[in-house]
């Protein structure tokens, strides 16, 4: 039941995207509306599928015990990249992004349910931890909102250069204010810290629970703690000089990058949440 | 009945003719008036803007176009255009769509347009005929705004300049804007930015008198021009247009600013030959200047790409012109059919009362199962009838020879006939009505433009 809402879902996240991009071509707002209601109703969906009986439930999403899946995790990472874009969306009007966001979902979905699932264990010690399901939870809200704050960096960057090099572009009419895309990513930024922030210290305690160590040297911690140094400093160069535009979006796109390390780094890992240990 | 248009625009008349011609507002209805009782003119419509002055009427003949030219008076004659039935309708859609428009795309027309619908009705001179072809051409008009692109981007310089503010900053209220110096060009962008909504207006002149004198003309606040290390610092749009024939603002002071500013960002207007800005302060991080070459060249490409929309908004209008005539066309047809049918009923309804009349002893069953019979003769003999006529749609022989076959010419529409019997009973098989007019009996009158 639960896949197959998956699956269904996955085609309107599609159908979302192929409105958007249309949309791109073509600037017809019933693109935007029909682009959007299917995100939504996919998101619909989606949810129902976390929380469908039987095949699923937290565990099988990666929040704790249980055989974890290589692809739930990307699956509530793209639901919930979906939600946090709908949220910006509802609040800034940004349909722009949502031609970035949409076919971003569905290229995270597709290899989340293409690829089999093996079957990855979790330490024992860890089937019950509390830490570790706010870990996971936590690392998959900050992935989503830092994916979004990327691709509206992304977007700052090419309007940006269209404002400079004074020569605007076919989609020029339909990018959003730099103002706006600057506000609403460096706000994206800040929320990203929070959760990665939650997601390390809860990670350390989980792992302090299952080896004894608070913060094992590995790759997937080493980039952790790199991209958290690094949108620390973004927002303290924000408050303190006033840094905005081309540098911010660069750094949001670098921290980015070092949190995609962090998921190479999981993935290579001999086991799951206490890398480095097994 | 013929459909006319006559008058010229600026393909036909230089602006020297058309500012002698162009009628005030508030004459216009007396305009209308006056077309109104020339002989032969039915239905009369005055478009008068900077760019043309058009009468659209509807007349008994087209050597009427004749009597309105010369009431457009001698100068018109030698440049105006007289335009008949399909090509007169043809015309008003491609004005209402702008596709005559001298800025083709640019949005007033359409306004204009349904202005001059607006003063037409007030002075009776509108009627269902140009309301129809009226109300058409908005349809195609608005289909053409949001189908095609034609009507996106700027294509004047102050307004690029606007939209490009727009562009970089969102909203501009709460901004604050600088106007250097007094040119002309840099107060309509003034202007048109506090229209926009910028919150502040900061004048900057030479001559502190002259910044005054402005200031109160364009409701600003009067600065020093020795204050622009300041002035920069707290303002999101400069426009500059000073006449000095150095830099004003060079990329030192502005990269001090800048810093002070907390690198905020800022648009600079330059609208003065040599330039006020020093071009490399555009390498600065977040400071975007714009001089006339680069609005001209962004205007230029914004009308290239509505030029290219064009061919798109041509076929827009064919279609509604085609949907329009063929409505037209079948509404012609409409009146033979409508009277025929009634016509028939009539004739049913009689004989089939004289029969109950001389039948007695029947039931009220029975009574109702004759009138269904005759109701049903007529349905069956008129059926093929019928189906040819809304087929012609008012094109062929058929109409006219149905009218005359029956004797129906002389009735100027479809007249019911007496219904002998008080029988409320429905009928058992309706005649079908003729269609609906799909447009709206009056045009909504949206006074905009």
């Amino acid at each position: 039941m639960a896949t197959i809402l998956v699956h269904i879902s996955l085609l309107a996240y599609a159908a979302g995207a192929a409105a958007f991009l249309t949309w791109l071509v073509k600037p017809d707002a019933r693109w935007v509306r029909s682009g959007r209601l299917l995100l939504l109703a996919g998101l619909a969906l989606h949810v129902g599928a976390f929380l469908a009986p039987a095949d699923t439930n937290l565990a099988t999403i990666g929040l704790g015990a249980g055989n974890w899946k290589g692809g739930q995790l990307f699956s509530l990472l793209a639901a919930i990249t979906v939600a946090g874009y709908l949220i910006l969306d509802w609040r800034y009007d940004l349909p722009v992004a949502g031609a970035f966001v949409a076919p971003f979902t569905v290229a995270v979905m597709v290899p989340a349910h293409l690829v089999p699932s093996t079957a990855r264990a979790i330490a024992p010690q860890l089937y019950h931890s509390i830490a570790l399901r706010i870990h996971v939870g936590a690392a998959a809200v900050g992935t989503g909102i830092l994916a979004l704050a990327f691709g509206l960096a992304l977007l700052y960057l090419a309007s940006e250069k269209q404002m400079k090099t004074k020569r605007p572009g076919r989609l020029f009419a339909r990018l959003p204010s730099l103002d706006l895309i600057d506000k609403a990513g460096y706000r994206l930024a800040v929320w990203g810290f929070v959760f990665l922030s939650l997601a390390i210290a809860t990670g350390s305690l989980a792992s302090h629970e299952a080896t004894g160590h608070a913060l094992p040297f590995a790759p997937k911690q080493g980039f952790a703690i790199l991209a958290w140094a690094l949108f620390a400093s973004l927002i303290q160069a924000r408050l303190v000089a006033g840094w905005r535009g081309r540098r911010v979006a660069f750094l949001v796109i670098t921290g980015f990058v070092l949190i995609i390390g962090t998921y190479v780094g999981l993935l290579t890992a001999p086991a799951l949440h206490v890398a480095g240990t097994v | 009945m013929t459909f006319l248009c006559v008058g010229l625009s600026h393909k036909e008349a230089p602006i020297a003719v058309r500012e002698q011609l162009a009628v005030p507002l508030e004459q216009i209805g007396e305009r209308l008036e006056k077309l109104r009782k020339l002989p032969g003119v039915r239905e009369a419509l005055l478009v008068s803007t900077c760019n043309r002055i058009e009468v659209y009427a509807i007349a008994d003949s087209r050597g009427v176009g004749e009597d309105i030219l010369g009431e457009l008076g001698p100068i018109a004659a030698p440049h105006a255009k007289c335009r008949f039935d399909e090509e007169g309708v043809k015309h008003l859609f491609r004005v209402a769509a702008s596709l005559d428009s001298m800025v083709v795309g640019e949005a007033q027309i359409l306004g204009q347009v349904k202005e001059a619908a607006a003063l037409a009705h007030q002075a009776g001179a509108m009627g269902a005929e140009i309301n129809r072809a009226l109300a058409a051409a908005v349809r195609a008009a608005k289909r053409v705004r949001t189908e095609t692109e034609i009507a996106r981007g700027a294509v004047s310089l102050s307004s690029v300049a606007v939209r490009l503010a727009h562009k970089l900053l969102g909203s501009l209220e709460r901004r604050s804007v600088l106007l250097l110096g007094a040119g002309e060009m840099a107060q309509l962008a003034a202007r048109e930015l506090r229209s926009e909504g910028a919150s502040e207006l900061l004048v900057a002149n030479r001559s502190p008198a002259r910044a005054e004198e402005l200031a109160r003309e364009i409701s600003g606040v009067p600065v020093s021009l020795a204050e622009l290390p300041t002035l920069l610092e707290r303002a999101d749009v400069a426009i500059c247009s000073t006449g000095a024939a150095h830099h004003v603002v060079t990329r030192e002071l502005m990269a001090r600013a800048l810093k002070a500013r907390r690198y905020r960002p800022i648009f600079l207007v330059d609208l003065t030959l040599p330039r006020n800005v020093d071009p490399s302060v555009n390498e600065l991080e977040n400071v975007y200047v714009y001089d006339l070459d680069d609005l001209e060249r962004v205007a230029a490409q914004n009308r290239d790409l509505r030029a290219l929309h064009v061919d798109k908004a041509e076929e827009i209008v064919e279609e509604e012109l085609r949907a329009y005539f063929a409505r037209l066309h079948e509404r012609k047809s409409m009146p033979v059919l409508a009277r025929l049918r009634a016509y028939a009923e009539g004739v049913a309804r009689q004989e089939a009362e004289k029969t109950l009349a001389a039948l007695n002893g029947l039931g009220e069953k029975e009574r109702k199962s004759v009138r269904a019979m005759a109701a049903a003769i007529v349905n069956k003999l008129l059926h093929a009838p019928t189906a040819r006529l809304r087929a012609e749609a008012g094109q062929g022989p058929l109409g006219e020879a149905a009218a005359a076959l029956f004797g129906l010419e002389d009735e100027p529409g479809p007249q019911p006939v007496p219904m002998p019997v008080p029988d409320p009973a429905p009928d058992p098989a309706p005649a079908p009505l003729p269609e609906p007019d799909p447009e709206p009996a009056v045009l909504p009158l949206v006074r905009n433009g």
